[in-house]
């Protein structure tokens, strides 16, 4: 069972709730409007407009160098647009601590610690975002959830590339937030797990609020899951709303 | 209200946390080996830095203005090299699992990125000092000070090199965010280094021009020499509060990108591993840039008649061609530093001399041969694509010589050059003697480059006492250098050569390159 863990249980010494990023934010959780990405003088989307709700899981899909994971990175403040506007949670993204307290980014595999274990690592995300308000599950029950039990103190360079897929996105439910940009989740995953992720996203993370956004080219993980798919094609939003195969 | 950033855990905890869980903490033999290395280190730069600083207590003519002219002008283009290597791998940057973990993060990024400012400020200020009294040493003998002052000099030379090298390297931190000013930083630096490296070499060659730069010397005056060492100072104390200033706004992904790339090269210079390096340095280089993609060249049909195995080796071998058409940028750095050797032959006295314009050169031309093999770096260990277009391995390999060949011909013919015309080496022989050491330097440059990298686990145990046997597989590399062109260092060291030394080269050359390529292919 997913469980809410509330900050006057985990949060040492939790003081009284205080806003959070975007919290009074009524809008969208993501707005774009006539963004351009590039690197250099290279464009990779033009004219891109998006709008995500608060609560929905959108899969953009598109070939490889479609400009998926750019977007993610653009849509997190790590990748500057070259024009247009791109708000984030009622703002531009701000790169604060208020702002990554918001959202979430699995992209690349992280560089792990060589003396954490897998539980440790767990443990630290959640130290490093404490106080912990919001919808988010406990270290135990991440271990459980995302089949590392057998593996909870090993560290994570022992382990198999899919079970290290699996820890670095366990890593981003450890922490509450409202926004979570994934950059092929399934990448190294079997089929059974990409099903329990998928439900896990849809009736554990947006059933509770959180907007996911993820680039993907596994169309039965995007039905899984409920998400709107957004087709990226010839440097801009192809298809919005698709509902075909993912290329 | 209170802030978010208020109530959030503190960096320190959280690298307590990770610190109390490391896999192994340092045992007695650790510090051992780590004393026993700086000892080494301060025996082996005491050495070295020995003659230099026995000028601060020569007299003038001891040292003829241009070495000393040439001594300076040496100094500030090593500061602003290492500048300029400090730029490329960050300055400021991260341990990759901290980028990873705590940069995305709700903690205090002022806290997060302290002590790596801290690192780089105190690293600069050391750098800084030793420049700083180095320079001092160079013009030592034309500084009007009385002997009992030396000590009050040195204390201004390493306050003043600090100060102004701090502040260099922390405007180098405060330029990261933006690209443009990287490069305007970058330009400036090499601009600095030409100009130093011209002037050394000029300083030699016209006598003028020396007695002027030491005539400048003798007209620093304690109290000038005080007023820049403050100077330098705030500049350095300006710098400092500026970067701290801005640790809360540095942006994440700048940070992140350079903190994983710095990491890399760590772990590459660690392990001589050049291919990596090579790969570091040009992953940034070629994001991005949109090249006009041109058709592959075709040999005549007659040669393609003549020697069918010609034309796919040459076709394999052409990318590293194009890809040094595409980077004007390494070939004007290879052309400017073939100035090194005349002005270290300009700056460097006693009998460290000769060994140091020898390395210089074998340093010079292993370096223009590395840049003509960087495909071959690529694709080393991967012979598909050999296999695509049906070439043996020995073809390709001595079709892929031709361009590390022909680079290190160049520079040695030019670099020879300039020795001449500095003054540093007599005689008609040289640039021939340049042209015929090149293939042995090649076939170092390509032994470099085909290096496989060196996998971290497989390395077997470091010790205090013995050579990890990664270190000796690199070493061999250049020592086939040193072999391949012994008869031109040799020469080079004593600085005299004759035709029996041309013969011999020429004849070295050919078994070293041609030996390399037999077994190398096999």
């Amino acid at each position: 069972m997913l469980t809410c863990t509330p900050a006057s249980k985990t949060g040492p010494g939790a003081p009284a709730a205080h806003p959070r990023y975007g919290e009074d934010v009524t809008e969208p959780t993501v707005v774009v409007c006539g963004m351009r990405l590039g690197y250099g003088q290279f464009v990779v989307l033009d004219e891109v407009d998006l709008t995500v709700a608060e609560g929905e899981i959108v899969a953009v899909t598109g070939v490889n160098g479609a400009g998926k994971s750019t977007l993610l990175s653009c849509l997190a403040g790590l990748h500057r647009q070259l024009a247009g506007t791109l708000t984030v949670l009622g703002s531009p993204p701000r790169d604060d601590a208020a702002f990554w307290r918001a959202v979430a980014i699995v992209a690349d595999l992280p560089t792990w610690y060589p003396g954490l274990t897998v539980r440790e690592h767990l443990e630290l995300v959640r130290l490093t975002h404490s106080p912990i308000r919001g919808w988010c599950l406990p270290a135990d029950e991440l271990i459980e959830t995302f089949g590392l039990v057998a593996r909870a103190d090993a560290v994570p360079l022992d382990l198999s590339s899919g079970q290290r897929q699996r820890l670095s996105l366990a890593a981003a439910l450890a922490r509450p937030s409202r926004l979570l940009l994934l950059d092929e989740p399934e990448q190294s995953l079997d089929a059974q797990f990409r099903q329990e992720l998928a439900g896990l996203l849809r009736e554990g993370y947006a059933a509770n609020g959180g907007t996911v956004i993820m680039a993907t080219h596994d169309a039965d993980f995007a039905t899984a899951a409920g998400a709107r798919r957004i087709l990226l094609a010839e440097g801009r939003v192809a298809a919005p709303g698709l509902a075909g195969p993912t290329p | 209200m209170t802030s978010p950033a208020a109530e959030a855990t503190s960096v320190a905890t959280i690298r307590s946390f990770v610190g109390s869980r490391q896999v192994r903490r340092r045992a007695w033999y650790d510090w051992y080996a780590m004393g026993f290395a700086v000892v080494l280190f301060a025996i082996l730069a005491s050495d070295v830095l020995a003659e230099p600083f026995s000028r601060l207590t020569a007299a003038p003519g001891a040292s003829p203005p241009a070495q000393a002219v040439a001594g300076a002008a040496l100094v500030v283009a090593a500061a602003a090299g290492l500048l300029v290597l400090a730029q490329t791998f960050g300055p400021l940057a991260i341990a990759p699992a901290d980028a990873s973990w705590l940069l995305l993060s709700p903690l205090n990024r002022r806290a997060v990125l302290r002590r790596p400012l801290t690192t780089t400020s105190v690293l600069a200020a050391l750098a800084g000092a030793v420049l700083g009294m180095l320079a001092l040493a160079m013009a030592g003998p034309y500084l009007p000070r009385a002997h009992h002052e030396l000590s009050a000099w040195l204390v201004l030379a390493a306050i003043g090199g600090a100060g102004f090298f701090t502040a260099a390297v922390l405007t180098a931190v405060l330029a990261q965010p933006s690209r443009r000013q990287r490069g305007r930083l970058r330009a400036a630096a090499a601009t600095v280094s030409a100009a130093a490296v011209l002037l050394g070499v000029a300083g030699r060659r016209w006598s003028g021009l020396a007695h002027a730069v030491t005539a400048g010397f003798e007209h620093i005056s304690y109290l000038t020499a005080s007023v820049l060492a403050a100077v330098a100072l705030a500049a350095a104390c300006g710098a400092v509060l500026m970067a701290r200033r801005m640790l809360p706004l540095f942006p994440a992904g700048v940070l992140r990108d350079d903190s994983v790339r710095a990491g890399r090269t760590r772990l590459a210079a660690s392990f001589l591993n050049v291919p990596l390096l090579t790969w570091v340095a040009e992953d940034n280089r070629w994001r991005g840039q949109l090249l006009a993609s041109r058709p592959w060249p075709r040999l005549p049909n007659a040669l393609t008649l003549a020697w069918p195995r010609l034309s796919p080796a040459f076709t394999l071998a052409w990318a590293d061609w194009r890809r040094l058409g595409r980077r004007p940028a390494p070939l004007a750095v290879l052309v400017a530093s073939t100035l090194a050797p005349a002005l270290v032959a300009a700056a460097i006295t006693g009998h460290a001399r000769g060994l140091t314009i020898a390395a210089t050169v074998l340093a010079g031309a292993l370096a223009a041969g590395t840049q003509g093999a960087a495909a071959l770096r690529r694709d080393a260990n991967d012979p598909t694509l050999r296999r695509l277009l049906g070439v043996d391995a020995g073809a390709a390999l001595a079709a892929r010589a031709a361009l590390p060949a022909l680079l290190s011909a160049a520079w040695l013919t030019v670099a020879l050059t300039v020795l001449v015309l500095a003054g540093a080496l007599s005689g008609r022989l040289w640039p021939a003697l340049g042209l015929v050491a090149a293939p042995g330097a090649a076939a170092a440059a390509l032994r470099i480059a085909r290096a496989e990298p060196i996998d971290p686990s497989q390395r077997g145990p470091d010790t205090p006492i013995s050579t990890p046997p990664w270190l000796a597989t690199r070493a061999i590399s250049a020592l086939l250098g040193v072999i391949g062109c012994f008869p031109l260092l040799k020469a080079v060291r004593a600085g005299r050569a004759d035709g029996g030394t041309f013969v011999a080269q020429l004849a070295l050359s050919v078994i070293v390159l041609g030996g390399y390529l037999f077994f190398a292919a096999r």
